[in-house]
């Protein structure tokens, strides 16, 4: 229990008891000063001794450190390092003394500040979407087609006065028909745009299936359950022998439940969404086969999430794993697990979010990202401690494994995995950063990056000063 | 003589506009529709000048270009390429396979025949 929040707690509670500092120093076993230091958040406490004062108070450890403060006092601190913020002089130092002192305006700053960064990110979906979206570019260029034949036509019959009558007819009906189809694209392009303005997240195919994954939090019970009972029949054989005895055993025995489940989400809407979620959630299932829940679980804890320690302890390749701990049930006692995957022209091909780490939908990463550094040397596990410009704080684990048959001749084609997790959450895990771990200052692309003195960048910033 | 234009464009509506314009402006117009079968065309009779759209079936316009400059007999075969895309990497893309003038969608009927006139008199030249 890592809590700085903690001290002012305990203070608070002592009060409240009308208990002094050397009485309840005395019946725990320490000094007046040493109390104080804890009281006023100078020193972090934890074990027996927590327990010791928990029992004194005669109040709970959880209600003593209550996770949902923690992460209050987490948010404050990126706050205080948003570029709105600075020169503002907000005193970082004094944050566990606001939530303590007044925890209902600590709220609301962080809300609003939340409320804030939705909208930014809203803003910069759209923009980016506006230069990267396929549909939109490609209806523009049908849009500019249609209007150069028509152009071209009408200019003709401006400027020619002695235009034969068969070909005079062939313009005209020329026209009409180039202008019904302007119209109908305009339309299509009205009908998406309008769409997009109604504040509806779901766009193309790709956007659906991830709706449906982030409704779900990324974990699915009905296919948890049923995957449970198939991972007993499928056969200890080689590696790829048994990822594919368990997507076959995923396609033909979850088929039903897989349909249930998209035909219950508003979200998947078009065939192509359709296929795509079908497809992924075979996927999700094939993991769940091989890496029944309850195991995984298990061992995920006690191995510290060390994701190539679970890869060999059930005979699986990484990137399952990987898949396994993003559909970890959401509870305060797991890290949360965000998951990338690129290909090697680095465009990212899946992902599973994460809060507070910002990425962008239709544009390249930050290059800066260990999972770029991870794909020049593959195979090998890769480690980041990355610094957002909000001043997130994330851990990345990053490797790049072979997707094509493994044989001789045979070119190999890699992608690259990355699992991300707030440093925070890394504490409970082997990724741990310690005090010495190089934090690295990274961002989201750099469409949506503030630092303008990067020299990685290759676009310039939306954002304007 | 008359030069001969080959129009390379695959949009009918545009095709027939193009020809009408370029019939009246005196040039002998040939068309093709498909990718491959410009590039065939182009390398057994090389017109004056090749007006070559970018979007084109099977094979594109980048793609035939880079082909005709490998040839000796394409080498310099005056080139005004058409997109509807007007973005500078398309530009760019298209004046380093090669292309001499480069006329983005929407144009206007005297840009385009300017555009080939020049190209039709260095080639007698």
């Amino acid at each position: 229990m890592l809590s700085s929040i903690l001290g002012t707690r305990i203070r608070q509670r002592r009060r409240e008891l009308g208990t002094t500092q050397a009485e309840l120093a005395k019946k725990v076993g320490i000094s007046p000063s040493y109390l104080n230091l804890i009281e006023w958040n100078k020193r972090r406490i934890a074990g027996p001794l927590l327990g010791k004062i928990a029992g004194a108070l005669d109040i709970s450890l959880s209600e003593l450190d209550d996770v949902a403060e923690r992460r209050l006092s987490i948010t404050l601190g990126e706050i205080a390092h948003l570029p709105a913020l600075s020169g503002l002089g907000a005193e970082e130092e004094r944050i566990n003394e606001l939530i303590g002192r007044f925890p209902g305006w600590a709220r609301g700053i962080a809300a609003l500040a939340r409320s804030e960064r939705e909208a930014t990110e809203r803003a910069y979906i759209l923009s980016d979407r506006l230069s990267n979206d396929p549909f939109l570019s490609e209806n523009v260029h049908r849009m500019l087609s249609r209007i150069a034949a028509i152009r071209s036509v009408s200019e003709i019959i401006n400027d020619y006065s002695d235009i034969p009558d068969d070909r005079r007819e062939q313009f005209d009906r020329i026209i009409f028909e180039e202008s019904r189809a302007l119209s109908d694209v305009a339309e299509a392009l009205a009908v998406y745009l309008d769409k997009a303005e109604e504040g509806e997240k779901v766009f193309t195919p790709v956007d659906e299936v991830e709706a449906l994954f982030q409704s779900r939090a990324n974990h699915f019970e009905e296919i948890e359950h049923e995957s449970a009972a198939l991972g007993k029949k499928i056969g200890g054989q080689g590696l790829g022998m048994r990822r594919q005895a368990a997507f076959d055993a995923a396609s033909a025995e979850l088929s039903d439940t897989i349909d249930e489940i998209i035909r219950n989400q508003p979200q998947i809407t078009t065939a192509a969404g359709e296929r795509r979620a079908r497809a992924q959630l075979i996927e999700y299932a094939a993991a769940a086969i091989l890496l029944p829940m309850d195991a995984f679980k298990a061992a995920a804890t006690s191995m510290k999430y060390d994701i190539e320690a679970l890869s060999a302890e059930f005979a699986c390749d990484t990137d399952i794993v990987c898949q396994r701990l993003t559909a970890l049930p959401n509870d305060d006692s797991t890290p949360a697990f965000g998951y990338f995957r690129a290909n090697a022209a680095g465009t990212i091909i899946r992902m599973h979010r994460l809060e507070r780490l910002p990425v962008p939908r239709y544009a390249v990463a930050c290059p800066l990202w260990v999972l770029f550094r991870a794909q020049q040397s593959p195979d090998m596990l890769f480690r980041q401690r990355a610094i957002f410009p909000s001043g997130a704080r994330f851990v990345f684990i990053a490797k790049a494994i072979s997707q094509s048959k493994i044989e001789y001749g045979t070119p190999r084609h890699y992608v690259t995995d990355m699992v991300a997790v707030s440093e925070d959450d890394a504490f409970e895990t082997v990724y741990a950063p310690d005090d010495d771990t190089r934090l690295e200052e990274v961002g989201p692309s750099c469409r949506l990056c503030p630092r303008e003195q990067c020299r990685h960048r290759v676009t310039d910033p939306l954002t304007d000063n | 003589m008359t030069a001969r234009v080959l129009l390379a464009e695959d949009e009918e509506n545009i095709l027939t506009s193009l020809t009408f314009l370029l019939e009246r402006a005196g040039y002998d117009v040939s068309v093709e529709t498909e990718g491959p079968k410009v590039l065939r065309s182009a390398l057994d009779t090389p017109p004056d000048v090749l007006v070559l759209d970018v979007m084109l079936p099977d094979m594109d316009g980048y793609e035939i270009l880079r082909r005709l400059r490998a040839s000796p007999t394409t080498r310099s075969l005056p080139v005004l390429m058409l997109t509807a895309k007007g973005q500078r990497e398309d530009r760019e893309t298209a004046l380093r396979c090669g292309a001499d003038l480069f006329i983005t969608k929407p144009f206007a009927n005297s840009e385009i025949i300017s555009a080939i006139g020049q190209l039709a008199e260095k080639r007698v030249q």
